[in-house]
């Protein structure tokens, strides 16, 4: 057996948890470097208007076409994703902010818990893209809206979930006991409580981020969101609507794929991490 | 098991059928009376919310056109002349304050009722106190003086009175409700409104009492389509002639020829006069001053430097001619007051001499420590002004002077048109508005957010001085030399870009149309946004139905 065939073996006899680690890793990494290339990117340099190259079918020298203006729709998309990314980041952040509070300031007392899930029945109760929309235009608008509305929205599930397992876990011995020795409340939570649900966290974040995402392109392509000047790729969708009834395709297609690439691959490490973390799950 | 499949598969195929077949039928009722023409709003205005009243705004609103239902007292030719409609003839007093009008005693209004001067006077009067876009500030009563005579007292000498008295329908005294009209107008007009579908069309049928010539057209229908979905419209030949966004331009749809109608819709930035004193806006606090653009420097720069005939071919996609002081294509055009731009060269000359370097290698330059740069708004959905900002950012990039996009709804632009650039358009004709309020310095008390005339504050006494000479003379055509010389005095000042250039005015959006191979519209209007002025005249020719 010569070394490579050896290394191939080896490769495909990865286990299940090197194979998992593997996924996230590539997946982190394509994410990541989308994100960075934002920043070593000159954004006007790359995105300077060329009014006689308009509406191009793709082509080697513009993988995904041109725009309306000209614009390489490549580098429109890469930076657009890019918005994407650090809106769904500073969004999911917020949101877990929100449901961790909220989640612990419900296990107080009785009342707290109540009051706790009226708000997020109240939230839940409102049809998501309208509440984005509110919330959105009374920040003012712009990155900055779209940042807050989608953080201030999508903490909903996360905080039911928090929820719950902090209950489940207040009714545990240990806790009582801890009680009993006269462990303060803040005691509990720090080590008894957040080592339990920290996973919870980290795998709630990551699948909010997909959501995130989706609702900045939504509420973008409705333009209540970022303004029309951005790439971002909800600006880009909602300007091919103009152009598909001249048959220019490639201006939602590529775009509209990349974002789908996008939110799938948050997808799969959320799911991967998840299997680390709750290890059970991965037996299901 | 297998036999609910089957009927399951028995069910969809015919639902399916009877969508077909139900579609097909009542899909496909295509009108095909050649004498029925469908076409759309004329501007983008889209449809009128108030209805087709014209003291709410029915063709003299932002736009001017013709409001088909109502007759008016003069109206527009093609080439944009004033031509009578109602009026006989007019006449103006000696103290300029007193405009006499006689008007045709062969008219009557659809609900059959004589029109008669009594109704002009009521017309204007109700105008006067109505909130439609008309201005009628200057004009303190309209009196019937008999029934064919009409006077209109001033508070001050307009010589421009004339174009008021244009596009505004005249409505019927008796029964006049300002709720109810607009759905359901009476008017004089070559067409009577038939019917209104709310958000989709109104129809309109020739009016058997009118008193001019009968149109070849007897029935117009009217749609009111978003931009996105007029080139599908288009394409599948459910429309006669339709407006087409910029973004359409370069198409070609068969059986449609794409018309370009000139007008003098000019586009450009306004650039704020005042340096940033701290001064607030009357009414809602805004700042007011901007001290980039406040330099002369500046703006003679952008003037000089940026490229308008690059821009009317990227932009405008040819659709248009290069614009510099905002009027160019009025009669009272003022070559003096053009400068020769694309000289990048003397650009940087001129900021160099004012002090403005790159000191700190960023390509901006500076000056004292200040940047040059400023931001310039305009409002979404609006691809001609979002490109022609991107392009003229790019432009003035290369002289080094950084211009930040932002978009923002007009509620939010008024808020800033004081402080920073603004994406403005200007379409009217009118002397009084694109040039009197336009240029004419404002009063502390008048500096607000709710007046978009003059919305960078120029201001200079001298232009002051000649713009008041203007609204003084005679008559319209003396009123020229003075609407000229405000753009440039001769002394360096004026509102073009020779002279004190508060305004970036790059070119003129002409409007395209798409019109059916068959319709012929006799000759096409220099109005653009009146592009149905002489719809009297339209024909089909038969040959090709």
């Amino acid at each position: 057996m010569t070394k490579t065939e050896e290394k191939h073996k080896s490769f495909l006899n990865l286990n299940l948890r090197t194979k998992t680690l593997l996924v996230i890793g590539i997946a982190f990494l394509i994410l990541f470097s989308v994100f960075v290339s934002n920043y070593f990117i000159d954004h006007t340099a790359v995105l300077t208007s060329n009014f006689y190259n308009i509406n191009q079918p793709p082509s080697f020298e513009h993988l995904f076409g041109t725009d309306w203006m000209g614009r390489d729709m490549f580098m429109r998309t890469l930076l657009g994703l890019g918005i994407s990314i650090g809106v769904g980041a500073f969004a999911s952040v917020i949101s877990t902010i929100v449901a961790i509070i909220l989640g612990v300031f419900s296990s107080v007392n009785t009342v707290v818990d109540e009051f706790v899930t009226a708000v997020i029945d109240l939230f839940g109760s409102i049809p998501h893209i309208l509440l984005i929309i509110l919330v959105s235009l009374a920040f003012g608008g712009g990155y900055y809206g779209v940042v807050m509305a989608v953080g201030l929205t999508h903490w909903t599930p996360l905080a039911r979930v928090l929820r719950a397992e902090i209950k489940k876990i207040n009714t545990s011995e240990y806790i009582k006991l801890s009680e009993e020795f006269g462990k303060s409340k803040l005691w509990i939570a720090k080590k008894h409580i957040l080592p339990l649900i920290f996973s919870q966290i980290i795998v709630g974040v990551i699948l909010m981020f997909p959501h995130a995402i989706m609702h900045e392109a939504s509420i973008s392509f409705l333009g209540f969101g970022l303004p029309a000047h951005e790439p971002a790729i909800g600006i880009i969708l909602s300007e091919s609507m103009k152009y598909l009834s001249m048959g220019y395709w490639w201006l939602a297609f590529y775009p509209g794929l990349a974002l789908l690439f996008l939110v799938l691959l948050f997808d799969l490490i959320g799911e991967n991490v998840h299997k680390l973390l709750d290890p059970q799950s991965a037996q299901e | 098991m297998d036999n609910k499949i089957k009927y399951a598969i028995i069910a969809v195929a015919v639902i399916l059928i009877a969508i077909i077949a139900a579609s097909s039928m009542f899909g496909n009722t295509s009108d095909n009376d050649p004498t029925h023409i469908v076409l759309t709003v004329p501007g983008h205005t889209g449809e009128p919310e108030t209805g087709f009243n014209p003291l709410t705004g029915w063709g003299n609103g932002h736009l001017n056109y013709n409001p088909l239902v109502q007759s008016t007292l003069f109206g527009s030719d093609e080439n944009g002349s004033f031509v009578n409609d109602l009026a006989t003839d007019y006449s103006i007093s000696d103290d300029r304050l007193t405009w006499t009008v006689h008007i045709r005693d062969d008219v009557k209004f659809t609900n059959g009722e004589k029109l008669t001067a009594n109704d002009v006077a009521f017309t204007f009067n109700e105008a006067k106190i109505s909130d439609g876009e008309l201005d009628l500030t200057n004009l303190e009563e309209a009196k019937a003086v008999d029934d064919k005579t009409v006077e209109f007292k001033l508070a001050k000498p307009q010589s421009t009175f004339i174009y008021d008295l244009r596009y505004v329908g005249i409505v019927p005294q008796k029964d006049y409700n300002n709720e109810t009209y607009g759905a359901n107008p009476v008017g004089s007009g070559p067409y009577k409104l038939k019917q209104w579908d709310k958000g989709q069309q109104a129809i309109f049928e020739y009016n058997e009492e009118y008193y001019g010539k009968e149109p070849y057209f007897k029935q117009i229908t009217m749609v009111f389509p978003e931009e996105d979905n007029i080139l599908q419209l288009v394409k599948s030949g459910q429309i006669d002639v339709a407006e087409v966004p910029i973004s359409a331009y370069n198409e070609t749809v068969e059986g449609y020829k794409l018309v370009e109608f000139e007008s003098p819709r000019a586009q450009g930035f306004s650039l704020p006069y005042l340096p940033d004193t701290g001064l607030k806006t009357a009414d809602a606090g805004s700042p007011i001053g901007n001290n980039v653009t406040s330099d002369p420097a500046i703006r003679k720069a952008l003037n000089i430097g940026i490229n308008r005939e690059e821009i009317v071919n990227s932009v405008y996609k040819g659709f248009g001619k290069v614009e510099y002081t905002g009027v160019d294509s009025l009669p009272f055009a003022n070559e003096q007051a053009k400068i020769t731009d694309n000289n990048p060269d003397e650009a940087k000359k001129i900021l160099e001499e004012a002090g403005w370097k790159d000191t700190d290698g960023d390509g901006i330059r500076e000056k004292d420590g200040l940047k040059a740069s400023f931001e310039v708004y305009y409002p979404p959905n609006k691809q001609d002004r979002q490109s022609l900002a991107t392009i003229i950012s790019e432009q003035a990039k290369d002289l080094g002077i950084e211009i930040v996009l932002q978009s923002a709804d007009w509620d939010t632009i008024y808020t800033k048109m004081y402080s920073q650039a603004v994406v403005m358009q200007q379409s009217s004709d009118n002397p009084y508005s694109a040039v009197y309020q336009q240029y004419h310095s404002k009063s502390a008390e008048e500096l607000v957010d709710s007046d978009y005339r003059n919305p960078n504050a120029y201001n200079s006494s001298e232009v002051d001085a000649i713009l008041e000479q203007g609204m003084n003379a005679g008559t319209l055509e003396d009123a020229y030399q003075y609407w000229s010389k405000a753009a440039y005095t001769g002394s360096g000042a004026g509102f073009g870009p020779n002279g004190d250039a508060p305004w970036l005015w790059a070119a003129d959006n002409h409007f395209g149309y798409f019109v059916k191979d068959d319709i012929n519209m006799g000759t096409i209007s220099k109005l653009g946004q009146d592009y149905y002025c002489n719809i009297l005249d339209w024909t089909r020719e038969s040959s090709s139905k």
